[in-house]
């Protein structure tokens, strides 16, 4: 009776999105013609490799070969088949017409993004259930160790789970049905490509399982499983934000991520001067870094300035609290300010490292200013144009329009003083070492020679001029959220 | 105290206005019936009021809860019957009503208990396991009401519920939609079979090309554009008689010959109408029928809107 009611409670506080996607996937098509296909396909090939150990004897060689193709089959489903699942399922909501519904159920967007991810997870556990047996048979064949087998388990999930969470970002992205087409397609290639990566690094480890006892090998799994879930927190963040409500907060959930992104790198950086003595890792995982966050700072720095009605009502009614919250708020002025803050956290990364004694003080000292002169870089070549944007109509299309423009304003700045320096006979700008390519100035710093004054002057000079382009928003944007605290108090005493 | 109150909303798609600067509110117990020729804005409207579309300028109040800055708490006092909704492949009645009542936090015990209920109130009872691909278009229109009444929200939006419905059906979800009245909640029904909404709707509001038309309660409204009453006369005397009988008495425009009787407006009180069928009964005409047009929605229709398409 207990347990009846246990169970009871345990099935209502199930996430309702992952109720009814498990049900429709148990008894839809898709789901059981591939399991069964899989299964089917798996069996045979066992059955086959068993009788041709049996007329051969069983050997090491004959347990790699079966270990290897089971793997086959296994990623197949959970990295190909269930993400694609997971892809279909949210793309039905808009070709369904359901899509309405979901937001009239209330469900939060969280709970929309998490139900999904979970029933393609169960979807993926079933796969792994179903093929425990063949792996325990392959061990048993001597074809692999267990350290190899927990790995490729461990690290196959993580990725399925990240794949899923792409999967659904990509199809929340557009309703309409043309586009998302062309993203299925993309997918669909993103999805072949890490069942390639995925097939080869089972490879590696099942042939090379010594590799796995090297000290370098725990920090690269540690890497790869905490990467993977940042990126895939970042694909759920994104589909959170397209599933929320207009005037809702869109941007917070990506902030506060993109944050955690600087923070893991700096927190890793510091493991491998601690623990290995590496000090380039310092300033390369900022750099790495960078990639994702050059896409997230984009996207902030276009956003319309003025908070949503919703998020304004729910600004802390203290001060000095909202002050703190404003670069998590949505807004362009703010998305300015939390780019600041992210270049601070990076250089105080390599900043601690150094610190730490016995690193490498001259390695971290160019690192240092490196880092700084990308940020630069990085800085002028996003929050010029921004910041002249942000005075034109927050509409989405110019939104869209001014993103598009910085993201071919860079090629064009790098490639155009080359064709000027054709036309004026400047052969140093043909080699492309002028100072609109931001790798010019890198390479300088890597390899000791330091620029000219001019140079020095033009970057300063475009930096001051990005900071005084984007200062009027920035304060319109912090006096924005002390506005709504006070509204908030003024509320709040009045009731 | 009005449960759903629109506030000047209006709301552009590119250049066209959808919906212009409409205002209306609807209290608890009043049916409000929503007319307006295709692409008036009605469905933009309704869309507006359950936070799926964002509107340009104004506010809904839902229960007082603001669409704009509370979406949420709007959302969870408004029950919106889409016109057009999406099945769930691969679902079962139940399933779909269940998904939706875990979506409303319902739990354990009372989950069950609203699902037997809303099940009976729409009659699916027999069909639980049935899978929704497989429903005809009424019972489909009927879970679809019994999802929207799941959460039992105080103010119910309903776009064209009773569109593809055959003329039971219709009659059935009439009488749903009145007891749902009764029990206090705040209704707002769209609809193009005009005679439907005349039996059940205690008030309406008119829009056309985006723009509030007329509104108010349904007596009211017909009295302010049409003024005059349409009386019906069959007499023993045949049309004719009856028509030259009728032009020479006060009040009487519009006589015009409609089946085997006449059909023509009288402008006055009760009191002169009275007095009208005195007369006419001492002028030597034998009387069959004398009967009141009842107050015709679809003439109201036609006076308040101009018949130009978006
Ligand atoms: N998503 C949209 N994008 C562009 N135009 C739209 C959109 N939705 C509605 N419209 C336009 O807005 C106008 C109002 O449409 P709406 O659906 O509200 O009318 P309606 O009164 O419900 O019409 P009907 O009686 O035919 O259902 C129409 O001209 C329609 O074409
Ligand atoms: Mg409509």
């Amino acid at each position: 009776m207990n347990a009846l009611a246990a169970a009871r409670s345990f099935d209502d506080r199930l996430n309702p999105i992952l109720v009814k996607e498990v049900r429709q996937a148990l008894r839809g098509r898709y789901f059981r013609t591939l399991f069964w296909l899989t299964l089917g396909v798996a069996t045979l090939i066992g059955l086959s490799i068993v009788a041709e150990a049996g007329s051969r004897g069983a050997n090491m060689g004959v347990g790699r070969t079966f270990f290897m193709l089971m793997n086959g089959c296994l990623f197949a489903a959970v990295l190909g088949f269930t993400p694609f699942s997971a892809f279909l399922a949210t793309s039905a909501e808009w070709d369904e017409n359901t899509h309405d519904l979901l937001v009239l159920s209330n469900l939060r967007p969280r709970q929309i993004v998490y139900g999904k991810l979970l029933s393609a997870l169960v979807q993926a556990l079933l796969y792994y259930a179903t093929f425990g047996p063949f792996l325990v048979f392959a061990f048993l064949m001597n074809g692999v160790d267990l350290l190899s087998i927990g790995v490729l388990l461990l690290t196959s999930f993580v990725a399925c789970a990240t794949l899923n969470l792409l999967g659904i970002a990509m199809a929340s992205l557009s309703p309409a049905k043309a586009p998302r087409v062309l993203l299925m397609a993309l997918f669909g290639v993103a999805l072949m490509m890490s069942w390639g990566f995925s097939i080869s690094f089972a490879t590696f480890v099942t042939y090379q399982p010594h590799e796995l006892r090297d000290p370098m090998a725990l920090p690269a799994i540690v890497a790869f499983v905490v990467g993977c879930l940042l990126v895939g927190g970042l694909f759920a963040s994104l589909a959170i934000a397209r599933l929320s409500h207009d005037e809702e907060n869109r941007s917070s959930g990506l902030r506060a991520l993109s944050v955690a992104l600087v923070l893991v790198a700096t927190v890793f950086g510091l493991w491998m001067e601690l623990e290995f003595g590496h000090s380039e890792f310092a300033w390369g995982l900022q750099l790495a870094v960078l990639v994702p966050l050059v896409m997230l700072w984009l996207h902030f720095l276009c956003e319309p300035e003025t908070l949503g009605r919703h998020v304004a009502r729910h600004v802390s009614p203290r001060p000095a609290l909202a002050l703190l919250s404003a670069p998590f708020l949505p807004g362009g002025g703010r998305g300015a300010v939390l780019m600041a803050l992210h270049m601070a956290l990076g250089l105080s990364a390599v900043l601690a490292v150094r610190l730490v004694p016995g690193s490498d003080k001259t390695e971290l000292n160019r690192a240092l200013i490196g880092l700084a002169l990308v940020y630069a870089y990085v800085w002028i070549y996003l929050a010029i144009p921004a910041g002249i944007a942000s005075w034109f109509s927050p509409k989405l299309s110019r939104r869209v329009l001014t993103r598009l423009v910085i993201i071919g304003l860079v090629p064009v700045a790098v490639l155009l003083p080359p064709l000027l320096g054709l036309v004026l006979g400047i052969p140093s700008w043909l080699d492309f070492m002028h100072p609109l390519n931001p790798m010019y100035p890198l390479k300088g710093v890597i390899s000791g020679s330091s620029f000219s004054r001019v140079e020095k002057l033009w970057l300063l000079t475009a930096a001051l001029a990005a900071i005084v382009l984007n200062t009027p928003r920035i304060a319109r944007g912090l006096q924005e959220v002390l506005a709504a605290s006070r509204a908030r108090r003024s509320r709040a005493s009045s009731v | 105290m009005s449960l759903l109150d629109v506030r000047a909303i209006s709301k552009r798609f590119g250049a066209l206005k959808a919906v212009d600067g409409v205002s209306f509110q609807v209290g608890p117990g009043q049916i409000c019936g929503f007319i307006g020729p295709n692409g008036a804005g009605k469905t933009t409207t309704m869309r507006i009021c359950s936070t799926l579309e964002l509107p340009d300028e104004g506010d809904v109040l839902v229960d007082g809860q603001s669409v704009l800055s509370e979406p949420r708490d709007a959302r969870r006092r408004i029950g919106f019957m889409p016109d057009s909704y999406g099945a769930y492949t691969s679902t079962t009645i139940f399933e779909y009503l269940d998904f939706f009542a875990r979506a409303y936090g319902l739990r354990g015990e009372r989950r069950r208990e609203v699902l037997a209920r809303v099940i009976e109130f729409t009659g699916l009872g027999e069909l639980t396991d049935k899978e929704i691909a497989s429903l005809s278009k009424g019972m489909k229109q009927r879970l679809c009401l019994a999802k929207t009444l799941l959460h039992d929200p105080p103010v119910m939006i309903l776009d064209e519920p009773a569109a593809g419905l055959d003329p039971r059906a219709r009659v059935e979800l009439r009488e749903l939609v009145k007891a749902l009245a009764q029990m206090g909640k705040a209704i707002l029904i769209s609809s193009h079979i005009l005679t439907e909404l005349a039996e059940m709707c205690s008030s309406v509001v008119v829009i056309e090309r985006g723009q509030l038309k007329g509104g108010g309660v349904l007596a009211d409204v017909v009295r302010s554009v049409q003024p005059t009453t349409t009386l019906f006369l069959r007499a023993l005397e045949g049309p004719a008689a009856c028509e030259r009988t009728l032009l020479e008495l006060r009040g009487v425009s519009k006589v015009r010959l409609e089946r085997d009787g006449v059909c023509f407006e009288f402008e006055g009180d009760a009191s002169q109408q009275a007095a009208l069928f005195a007369q006419l009964a001492s002028s030597g005409l034998r009387p069959l029928e004398l009967a009141q047009q009842g107050q015709n929605l679809e003439d109201l229709f036609l006076s308040l809107t101009e018949g130009k398409l978006q």
